[in-house]
């Protein structure tokens, strides 16, 4: 006998309720509303499906956000902040004025306090001329389509909680991630993934890791969902070994057909989401695995990639973000390690800085040049950077590298209402302090929200008696960033 | 005379009965004024020139002339301002949520009537939030359904719901009764031969003997130990990015013990918090201290130790907040707390009670933070992690530094070189990244001989070589000198402002000792701030019994927190706690023995409207089980659940490349033996990548006190359920228990089935559906006859863990 279809089996049940069930004072009409609520279940999109699409607060730039989370923190001198006067004084003592009052990472270890000149040879490209160093020859390329922010700043300087900020806008543990967030408060178009997707490449996993992209107090539907470089791309996504598809099928209708005559039973709308959640899950296990096959790619855009089909790389990663946010996914966070630039071993400002450039570099250009020539730029926010950036002084150890710095870092957008070939903010001649225009991560997490359809200061959550929000008490939306 | 439904809905939140049709001053009105405006406008503040905490003054009128015109609701400047109708002056409360529509019902309906009622001389209002009064024991009240109530429980509740016209739901059936109970009171579900003799047991008390024999079972311990570790924060790391493994697993079989003996709540809290004070202390009782030694430690290179120090003082001013006085402490770290009455100044003063334990940021280990238990080792596999977790903090040490190293020896003069110890003499003209770690031990120590951290480090991992490690447990230890505390300015740890001393907060009456310390503290809780302590413990008990607390805003019962739905019964089951001595089992019998508890959580159609949250109690609820105990469950169903309880933690199977998520990749090697089918509460709790199987059904990260777990309801936890390999694993132990203890016809083996999961028997179409389905695969499945019925029962086995129903308590 075949399973009966979800409306048989439910009219099965409905006779079983009428003839041998409404003894308990449920009268007919009770009993039929129950059913009719059932069915229309759909209609209550907090009980059927949390993720269901919510609208803006006012009408969106961006539907989805790729962000590009460069772990351990990029020395934007060596990329794109370029200094000539920091050139000049290489080796020279960074005047008192610009370290007092300051606190650095690893305060206890005498690193030394002298400037330390980029070694890279910068040039300018495209219209908007904007200098770009040599270790990023196809970004180089892309420089038309971006917004430069050079005034960022952050609030922490180690890795862990530094982190944690950009993510929530808090160093504590236990807030939301700005991914959790927007399918807070946007819901998801993907009808068959997640809403937010999780990518990693890189020699190790970011430091804090999965609460970088926790749903903290928000319920753990938005939370994000790592998706693995190779391999079985969702924890449990597979079947267990010897059960076959057809099994497998069979299985999920009859969970699905015990749960609904339980329902019926009950009448619990709760039981309702989990048969949803089991079709959501058995509609993964086939998109998941469609996702990250690339074999329907063709051969311009793996070479514009530079990827192989099934070689985990960032480059790789760049591609399934495309092919998540085709598939309506609402934010997806690539994590590349590591940009940690102390000098010591593996963390060279030479031979390691080159590789992970490297690493990076042509992905995140094929990426926005991918998008937009697809036409899904307009309606794409890109985001790159990391946690923080690197001090204009050496830093020695086994080699001369960079420390952490909070007070002025780079970041770049593409897309989703940004402006094309923009340079905001300016730093100081040797970069240490923003002069103009400084960004606070608080202010970037208003602007993100804002070009999403949200309002920073009306997504809230209350929890422990308080309205949280992830700009917290602060933000200001960067109007200058705005197309 | 039928009341409007205004009129109830005014009469229920102000918890008045039914019998009020007209606005009384004194009654209605002045609580209301209390209660909103005093705060602004009585004898200790009167902005615009007005008080309100007396009738007098109200007629008097402020600044802007008179704020009540008799008989003139709706003109009425009062009434201007709280509906936000007036032109300029904001509305009040001012920036506090507006008052709702039946309060300020309230007012027009007394003025339009005249204002009258107030009295010649009346004492002023003064404001008290209700959470702070002493809760006040009232006699339970009539009801007209005399044969419902069990006990007082039941007259609260009904006679709520008597008011409102609503009915009851019946008691739920025996079979469901008693899975509720198990799962409530154990976290198990009842075995079928619990259910087969509860079910022939005809005697009238018979519910009350499940109800004793459940309380006195080891595995109540565990259930309700878990909810308190939660609060707790408790897990096996020590958190943040490289969360390295801590033993406190001493702590967590100290709570366990402590309930399953029922030690009475006060005791029980105060050698939490301060049992090293206590005179002459036991050894459980210094364990018990590690309540506040679950605090995250921060061992990432660079950062400053003190800013990790006090961020764990500050973990345990906000945990003593949530755990104990059910308020927002935390608020007040960086200013005033915005809403209720706790000065930033008085969280210092409540951090200074915290501030002065032995154990500094790093982690390190100080003398007498730890309790060793020499005649206790740890096992062979613990010590192998331990062993390689220290090999790791060495090696990352002196990595970062070897460049520095390499060239001193390579610069040393020979006639110094022969003086070196035997193993740097060996290791000279190696490079550094081909020397052995003793290599680069001997040669950093050699090379830096003063270097405390790294001495630190390389002695653990001595030890560690040498001998087979101890059990130890991390405990609160006071400095022998007190450390300074400071009020920190925004909460910055660098800005020290004016010097603080321990205090309490001044809602409640002060110490009345001189030098308090944490033991003063926590007897302060069971003396002044008992009001708090009380009802924040009984609200949380009954939450876990009924989804929602009886204040649904569990962690607030400051201002902004919702107020009690059942004020008296929160107060009755306050005040009883202390009649039955501060008796854990003694609330739990009392809960689980009423009406209330036992009515059937069928949703109730005509509930849909009037209580879609059920906060009236006219049914029980559905709730989804928490993590663990789902796993425990299948392992109870399988037959595989290895009952035994406490010691080290253990680590059960779970997916590759969970650990490799974390900043260190470490080694999650499964447990074999007895100790893979433990309890959840047994498992590893890593921080940064807890087992997965446990956060996607919303363990809490144990970051923060945890005071009420979330439910959702997610693809990813029916992914886990359908294709964990732990999963398949219990299915396929299910289908083979039943082939072992059921030798009926296939029907009755799939009704014995689906018994050892949900408790009860199939419906027909329940039986029905999975007889198709045994069938169905029995038929189409390939190899031989034994092999297709063990892929039979196996899929028909991983259907019934699956069930909404088997990971829900009914």
């Amino acid at each position: 006998m075949n399973a009966p279809s979800p409306q048989e089996f439910q009219r099965q049940l409905t006779r079983r309720h009428f003839f041998s069930r409404c003894g308990m004072g449920l009268g007919g009409m009770a009993l039929a509303s129950m059913l009719d609520r059932s069915r229309a279940f759909g209609a209550t999109p907090t009980l059927e499906n949390p993720l269901a699409p919510k609208p803006p607060h006012f009408a969106p730039r961006a539907k989805n956000v790729i962000y590009l989370f460069m772990a351990g923190g990029p020395s934007q001198l060596d990329l794109f902040d370029y200094k000539p006067k920091l050139i000049d004084l290489n080796g020279q003592p960074i005047p008192a004025s610009f370290l007092e009052g300051r606190r650095f990472a690893f305060m206890d270890t005498s690193h030394g306090t002298n400037l330390l000149g980029s070694r890279r040879k910068f040039t300018q490209h495209g219209k908007s001329g904007m200098w770009v160093s040599d270790l990023f020859p196809h970004t180089a390329k892309i420089v038309d389509d971006i917004t430069l922010v050079k005034s960022c700043a952050a609030t922490l300087f180690n890795h862990a909680p530094a982190k944690l900020f950009m993510n929530t806008g808090s160093g504590q543990y236990g807030r939301p991630s700005m991914g959790a967030w927007l399918n807070y408060g946007l819901g998801s178009e993907a009808q068959d993934l997640p809403g937010f997707v999780v990518l990693q490449s890189g020699p190790r996993g970011p430091r804090g890791g999965a609460v970088n992209w926790g749903s903290g107090f928000l319920p753990t539907t938005y939370q994000g969902v790592p998706f693995r470089g190779n391999g079985e791309p969702i924890l449990n996504l597979t079947t267990p070994e010897g059960v076959s598809a057809a099994r497998q099928r069979q299985t999920l209708d009859a969970i699905r057909d015990l749960n609904l005559s339980h329902a019926m039973e009950t009448g619990d709308p709760e039981i309702n989401t989990r048969i949803a959640s089991y079709e959501m899950a058995a509609r993964m296990q086939t998109s998941a695995p469609e996702l990250i096959d690339l074999s329907k790619e063709n051969a311009d855009t793996m070479r514009l990639y530079g990827v192989e089909k099934d070689t985990p790389s960032f480059g790789r990663n760049c591609l399934l973000a495309r092919r998540l946010i085709e598939r309506g996914v609402r934010f997806v966070q690539l994590y590349h390690t590591n940009w940690d630039s102390h000098g010591g071993p593996g963390e060279n400002l030479q031979g390691d800085f080159e590789k992970v450039c490297r690493e990076v570099d042509q992905g995140q250009a094929a990426l926005v040049q991918d998008l937009k020539q697809r036409g899904l730029l307009k309606d794409t926010l890109v985001v790159w950077g990391g946690e923080f950036g690197r001090t204009p002084m050496g830093e020695n150890r086994d080699t001369t590298g960079r420390n952490h710095h909070i007070d002025a870092f780079t970041m770049w957008f593409a897309g989703g209402g940004t402006k094309a070939g923009y340079v905001l903010g300016e730093t100081d001649e040797l970069g240490f302090n923003p002069v103009a225009d400084r960004a606070h991560i608080h202010d970037i997490h208003a602007t993100l929200l804002h070009l999403v359809g949200l309002e920073h200061t009306k997504l809230t959550y209350r929890f422990q008696g308080r309205d949280f929000r992830l700009t917290d008490v602060h933000g200001e939306l960067i109007k200058k960033m705005l197309a | 005379m039928r009341p409007t439904p205004l009129l109830v809905a005014a009469v229920l939140l102000l918890g008045l009965s039914a019998r009020a049709a007209t606005v009384d001053y004194m009654r209605d009105v002045k609580p209301l004024l209390t209660q909103h405006c005093t705060r602004c406008h009585s004898d200790a503040k009167q902005e615009g020139g007005l008080r309100l905490d007396t009738g007098e003054f109200l007629f008097a009128g402020g600044d802007s002339g008179d704020v009540v015109v008799p008989g003139r609701g709706t003109d009425s400047l009062l009434l201007k301002v709280v509906t936000g109708a007036h032109r300029d002056i904001p509305q009040m409360p001012y920036k506090k949520p507006p008052l709702a529509e039946a309060q300020v019902a309230i007012l027009r309906t007394w003025i339009d009537e005249g204002a009258s009622g107030v009295p010649g001389s009346e004492p002023p209002g003064v404001y008290t939030h209700w959470s702070f009064v002493p809760p006040v024991r009232s006699a339970p009240p009539a009801v007209r359904q005399k044969t419902w109530p069990r006990n007082p429980i039941d007259q609260f509740v009904l006679a709520r719901l008597e008011r409102e016209g609503i009915a009851p739901s019946p008691e739920a059936d025996r079979t469901t009764l008693l899975r509720r109970l198990s799962l409530d009171l154990t976290g198990l579900p009842p075995t079928p031969a619990e259910i087969e003799s509860f079910l022939a047991d005809t005697a009238p008390n018979a519910y009350e003997r499940a109800v004793d024999r459940l309380l006195a079972s080891p595995h109540y311990g565990e259930r309700w130990g878990r909810v308190w570790l939660d609060v707790a924060r408790y897990a096996d790391s020590n958190g943040y990015s490289i969360d390295a493994p801590r033993q406190i697993w001493k702590y967590r079989d100290w709570v366990v013990a402590a309930l399953n003996r029922d030690q009475p709540f006060d005791q029980f809290v105060t050698e939490q918090l301060a049992g090293d004070l206590l005179p002459q202390p036991t050894v459980e009782q210094r364990v018990a201290t590690g309540f506040n030694r679950n605090t995250q430690i921060n061992q990432e290179g660079g950062i400053d130790p003190e800013q990790f120090r006090i961020e764990s003082v500050m973990d345990r001013v906000s945990t003593f907040g949530s755990a104990f006085l059910g308020l927002t402490v935390g608020c007040a770290q960086c200013h005033d707390h915005k809403f209720d009455q706790i000065s930033q100044r008085e969280y210092y003063q409540l951090f200074a009670f915290f501030n002065s334990t032995v154990e500094e940021g790093h982690g390190k280990s100080s003398p007498g933070g730890a309790l060793a238990f020499p005649d206790e080792l740890t096992g062979k596999e613990f010590e192998e992690r331990e062993l390689e977790e220290a090999r790791g903090v060495v090696e990352r040490y002196v990595g970062n530094r070897g460049k520095a190293v390499f060239e001193w020896m390579e610069a040393m003069p020979a006639e110094q070189r022969i003086k070196m110890p035997n193993t740097v003499r060996g290791a000279f003209g190696i490079p550094w990244d081909k020397q052995t770690l003793p290599q680069k031990r001997a040669c950093y120590a050699a090379f830096n001989p003063d270097d405390q951290e790294f001495k630190a480090a390389n002695e653990t991992l001595t030890r560690l070589e040498k001998a087979p490690s101890p059990v130890t447990t991390l405990v609160m230890s006071e400095l022998p000198v007190p450390r300074e505390s400071f009020l920190l300015i925004k909460g910055d740890f660098t800005r020290h402002g004016e010097k603080v001393s321990p205090g309490t907060l001044a809602i409640f009456e002060p110490l009345k000792v001189a030098n308090p310390n944490r033991l003063d503290l926590a007897r302060w809780l069971f003396s002044s701030a008992r009001p708090l302590t009380t009802r924040v413990l009984v609200n949380r008990v009954w939450q876990q019994y009924f989804g929602l607390g009886i204040v649904e805003t569990e962690n607030d019962f400051g201002t902004q927190g919702i107020p009690p739905s059942h004020p008296e019964l929160l107060d009755w089951l306050a005040t009883e706690l202390v009649e039955q001595k501060w008796s854990f089992k003694a609330l739990h019998r009392t809960i689980v023995l009423s009406s209330t508890y036992r009515q059937s959580s069928h949703v109730r159609p005509d509930l849909e409207v009037t209580d879609p949250t059920n906060k009236l109690l006219a049914r029980q609820s559905r709730l989804r089980l928490d993590g663990e105990i789902i796993r425990d469950v299948a392992l109870a169903s399988s037959g595989l659940l290895e009952p035994k309880l406490g010691g080290p933690p253990v680590f059960p199977p779970q997916p590759d490349g969970v650990m490799s998520l974390g900043q260190i990749k470490r080694n999650w090697q499964p447990s074999t033996g007895p100790d893979r089918h433990r309890r959840g509460l047994y498992t590893h709790f890593w921080r940064a990548t807890p087992h997965p199987a446990l956060s996607v059904f919303d363990a809490p990260d144990a970051f923060s006190a945890c005071t009420r777990r979330l439910r959702s309801n997610t693809p990813l936890q029916a992914l886990t359920l359908l294709n964990d390999t732990q999963f398949l694993e219990f299915a396929q132990a299910l289908g083979q228990r039943v082939g072992r203890e059921s030798k009926g016809p296939l029907a009755a083996q799939i009704e014995y089935a689906f018994r050892l999961c949900t408790s009860r028997s199939p419906r027909t179409d329940e039986r029905d559906r999975l007889v198709t389905l045994f069938q169905t695969i029995q038929d189409s499945a390939s190899g031989e006859p034994a092999a297709r019925t063990a892929e039979a029962w196996t899929t028909l086995a991983r259907v019934l863990l699956n069930l909404d129903e088997t990971i829900t308590r009914e």
